[in-house]
């Protein structure tokens, strides 16, 4: 690894109302090197980033950049310096090619006209460089998110850029594309430009990084090489305490004569792709969910809330059959259900966190019965208080929180109207270590107030950490059903898998 | 991914692309009208350059303003005032002229200056004080029409030789019956059209204006110079409302305050079903061409018939309108099923 520093950052400070989101921390970036940045969600990632590209001014501290200080006014100007910054969500536009995507501002002109032929023809090249073999002149929006990811990539290092920041890339990949970024990123890195790489999954980071940097409330834990320090080492010092609290998390402990709290007998999509789905959860008892995107996970929760109508088969609640039609049907009947998309079908990104919460509760009581604003208060104060929503005050809006922090205003939202049955899809993607944690504690103490789980997730580590029983999904069906605990990930792969190993990657 | 797609340039792969698919549809439409047209009224005349051009002839100032307009809505906008803002060129040229006696030509220099600086002031509203393009060229509707009823409630006729000249000069086509032409304003229309598709293809600006349609926040992110291309954008099309004023103005050699009522929607309806997308990011001036022409051969049919009301036409646009934007809606929903 050269050791020439492309970019320092010394004694980083900026406040907030309420908040020091950023105490003197240090960050220096080689060139050819990858640098992860971990922490947990308001640890300052994304705040230290926004002051490098001249998104917030920071109250003290410099940035040395090539040689010189610098201090960017505007993300359009880190870049004209060449501090170039793909974010976790495609910021290109759907509607042109992939050539102008990476071109446009800049596109190159022949007689003041744009030079398409050119321009077509760089792309092109530039995307061979990257491995990917697409007819550049379609538009972007044909293409897969990987794709996509790695256009603003190509955008981004055409711009001459030294420095790249890469802000969580990958959550939304699968494993396949993740590969083929990493190839990318290999090779810029062989081409000497520093990367940031901010990112919640530990493996990738072990995989990708040269060094890792962590922050913690705002303060700089440490910079450590990628080989000198273990995964659970880093764990424990991005969350600042013991990890045993996690890996030692109890299953729920199911009574013996708990009666059944819901049952679906052979439910299914009419004319759909998900069918014949029988399951059942018990009172007090965590069922969790397995399967590849896709695989009928997230319709068969929907099915049991009422999003999509179950054409066929019977749901029962406390023996009693039910019908489901409708997600007011479902509430009425005090089921929860946390949507898989937070942004786009959970939380109202614009309303405060106090609203977010009441509106279950609200709604449920009806129009004519609105709740006091003392009232609204006390509930939203409790379930802040009660889940450790990290918010300065219940009058911000979710929009502006972190991921997990909206994750349990969701969650808030929904124990505040005391449900028996809870269906969680997928609450602990994109969220970090901690606040993933503390979700998987919420959710079995809510088993042990008698409270039926149903939890999805990709991550199966998770699952057979926490669930009592796991049942397993493939092709819209049911697979099969384990037990947690004595079941190993190989072998719910394996079951996954199937016998023909369809490579299903969603 | 397959193999190694490269780029074919030739010119039938380029029209190939699915992105035209509106454009054709259009064309396609358009054809069809035009052939039922031939098939019932042939033999009155319905086939002949003459009735050809007589459709560039009678709708070259809605052309003119569609061009413009087609810009707007390719960033995501809308601009309802357009027909008010014609219509005030009008005024100015006629009252400038007839009662002021000022040289009409004088007075169209004014009316571009002040069309361009209201298209600006609107777009600055829209970009900077974030009020929605609806409600920013409502006001700009009701500015420009207040204005005109203000210089004078009644119609007053241009009568200005040169003016009258300009209106009368055309060119004839040679060696075809009945007698075929082309006047100043189909060739301010074409002129106009092409000066838009360059704009849209050759220029960064205008590729810009794609950017911004397709989604704004991103195009902002890019670096683009966004908040300067929308408000160009609106100024561009006053520049335009103008420029069909002064076709309009040409057309009926007279202004008047209560003329081109409803234009804008005639206008704002041609972009649209020459497969301009509303809610921004996809649009061609070809599409917006043959949305125009397409528009039009509906009261021609109507006129040829000689029977049926001319509200016929309002009702056979109304159709238009449907059918495209449920063409939109499935070429749309299809392209993102695709993409699952």
């Amino acid at each position: 690894m050269t050791e020439s520093v492309i970019l320092s950052m010394q004694g980083m400070e900026i406040s907030f109302p309420g908040v020091k989101a950023l105490d003197r921390v240090d960050f220096t970036l080689r060139s050819g090197e990858v640098h992860a940045l971990l922490g947990e969600n308001g640890a300052g990632k994304s705040t230290l980033i926004k002051c490098l590209t001249g998104v917030h001014r920071m109250d003290a501290g410099r940035i040395m950049f090539d040689g010189s200080e610098i201090s960017p006014s505007s993300p359009q100007e880190a870049m004209k310096m060449g501090i170039s910054t793909v974010y976790q969500e495609i910021n290109l536009c759907p509607n042109l090619t992939v050539a102008e995507n990476i071109f446009i501002g800049r596109q190159p002109m022949k007689r003041s006209q744009i030079d398409w032929k050119e321009m077509n023809r760089r792309a092109s090249e530039l995307m061979e460089r990257f491995n990917i073999h697409i007819d550049v002149t379609r538009p972007l929006d044909i293409f897969s998110t990987a794709v996509q990811q790695i256009v603003s990539i190509a955008r981004a290092v055409d711009i001459q850029a030294k420095v790249l920041i890469l802000d969580e890339p990958t959550s939304s990949l699968d494993e396949n594309e993740v590969d083929r970024l990493f190839r990318v990123m290999e090779g810029l890195k062989k081409e000497g430009l520093g990367i940031i790489f901010i990112t919640h999954f530990l493996d990738q980071v072990f995989r990708i990084a040269d060094r890792i940097t962590v922050l913690r409330n705002g303060q700089l834990v440490g910079t450590f090489e990628a080989g000198g320090i273990t995964k659970l080492d880093l764990v424990t010092r991005m969350i600042g305490k013991d990890m045993d609290a996690i890996y030692n998390l109890k299953r729920p402990d199911v009574a013996k004569d708990a009666g059944k709290m819901l049952e679906a007998d052979r439910i299914g999509i009419t004319g759909g792709t998900v069918g014949d789905i029988s399951l059942h959860v018990k009172e007090g008892e965590l069922l969790g969910f397995a399967g590849l995107l896709g695989s009928g996970r997230t319709e068969t929760a929907q099915m049991l809330f009422g999003v999509t109508r179950a054409g066929k088969g019977s749901i029962r609640k406390q023996g009693k059959t039910i019908r489901v039609r409708h997600p007011i049907d479902a509430i009425g009947q005090k089921i929860a259900f946390c949507p898989e998309d937070r942004k786009r079908d959970g939380i109202i990104g614009d309303l405060s966190v106090r609203e977010n919460i009441m509106l279950v509760t609200q709604g449920r009581r009806g129009l004519f019965r609105p709740m006091s604003r003392q009232e609204q208060v006390q509930l939203a104060e409790k379930y802040v208080k009660l889940l450790g929503i990290m918010t300065p005050d219940i009058e911000k809006k979710v929009g502006e929180l972190s991921g997990g922090n909206q994750q349990k205003v969701i969650l808030a939202r929904w124990m505040a109207t005391d449900p028996d049955v809870l269906i969680l899809d997928e609450p602990t993607r994109g969220i970090d270590v901690g606040a993933k944690a503390e979700i998987q504690r919420l959710m079995i103490e809510l088993c042990g107030k008698g409270v039926s789980v149903l939890f999805i997730s990709s991550e199966l580590d998770e699952i057979i950490r926490c669930a009592n029983r796991i049942l397993i999904m493939r092709d819209g069906e049911k697979a099969a059903e384990v037990p947690g605990g004595s079941t190993t990930q190989h072998e719910i792969l394996s079951i996954i898998a199937g016998e023909g190993v369809q490579g299903g990657v969603a | 991914m397959s193999k190694p797609a490269r780029t074919r340039n030739t010119l039938l792969n380029r029209l190939m692309n699915p992105k035209f698919i509106m454009v054709y549809a259009t064309i396609v439409v358009f054809l069809l009208i035009y052939t039922i047209g031939a098939l019932l009224y042939g033999d009155k005349g319905f086939t002949t350059l003459r009735t050809f051009l007589n459709l560039f002839i009678d709708n070259a100032y809605v052309g003119i303003s569609a061009v413009g307009m087609t810009m707007v809505i390719i960033t995501g906008g809308i601009d309802l005032s357009v027909g008010a803002v014609a219509s005030l060129t009008g005024m100015f040229i006629a009252y400038g002229n007839t009662i002021l006696g000022i040289d009409p030509f004088i007075c169209i220099a004014f009316s571009i200056l002040i069309g361009v600086a209201l298209g600006l002031a609107m777009g600055a509203m829209i970009q900077y004080l974030k009020v929605p393009a609806f409600i920013a060229t409502l006001t700009g509707m009701f500015f420009a029409r207040g204005v005109c009823a203000l210089i004078s409630r009644e119609s007053i006729a241009i009568n200005h030789a040169a003016f009258n000249e300009l209106a009368k000069w055309r060119i004839k086509i040679p060696d075809v019956k009945p007698l075929a032409y082309v006047n100043f304003n189909v060739l301010l229309f074409i002129v106009m059209i092409l000066i838009g598709a360059y704009m849209l293809q050759a220029t960064r600006f205008g590729r810009n204006v794609y950017a911004i349609g397709g989604n704004e926040q991103s195009a902002s992110l890019m670096g683009l110079p966004v908040n300067r291309t929308k408000v160009l954008v609106y100024g561009f099309n006053g520049l335009c409302s103008v420029l069909a004023g002064v076709a309009y103005a040409l057309y009926v050699k007279s202004g008047w305050n209560l003329s081109l009522q409803g234009a804008e929607l005639d206008v704002i309806s041609s972009a649209v079903i020459g497969g301009t997308l509303l809610t921004g990011g996809v649009g061609y001036m070809f599409g917006t061409l043959f949305g125009v022409l397409l528009k039009s051969v509906i009261p021609a049919l109507i006129t040829f018939n000689g029977t049926l009301l001319s509200w016929w036409a309002k009702i056979g646009t109304g159709v238009l309108l449907l059918l495209f934007i449920g063409i939109q809606r499935i070429v749309v929903s299809a392209s993102a099923r695709k993409k699952l």
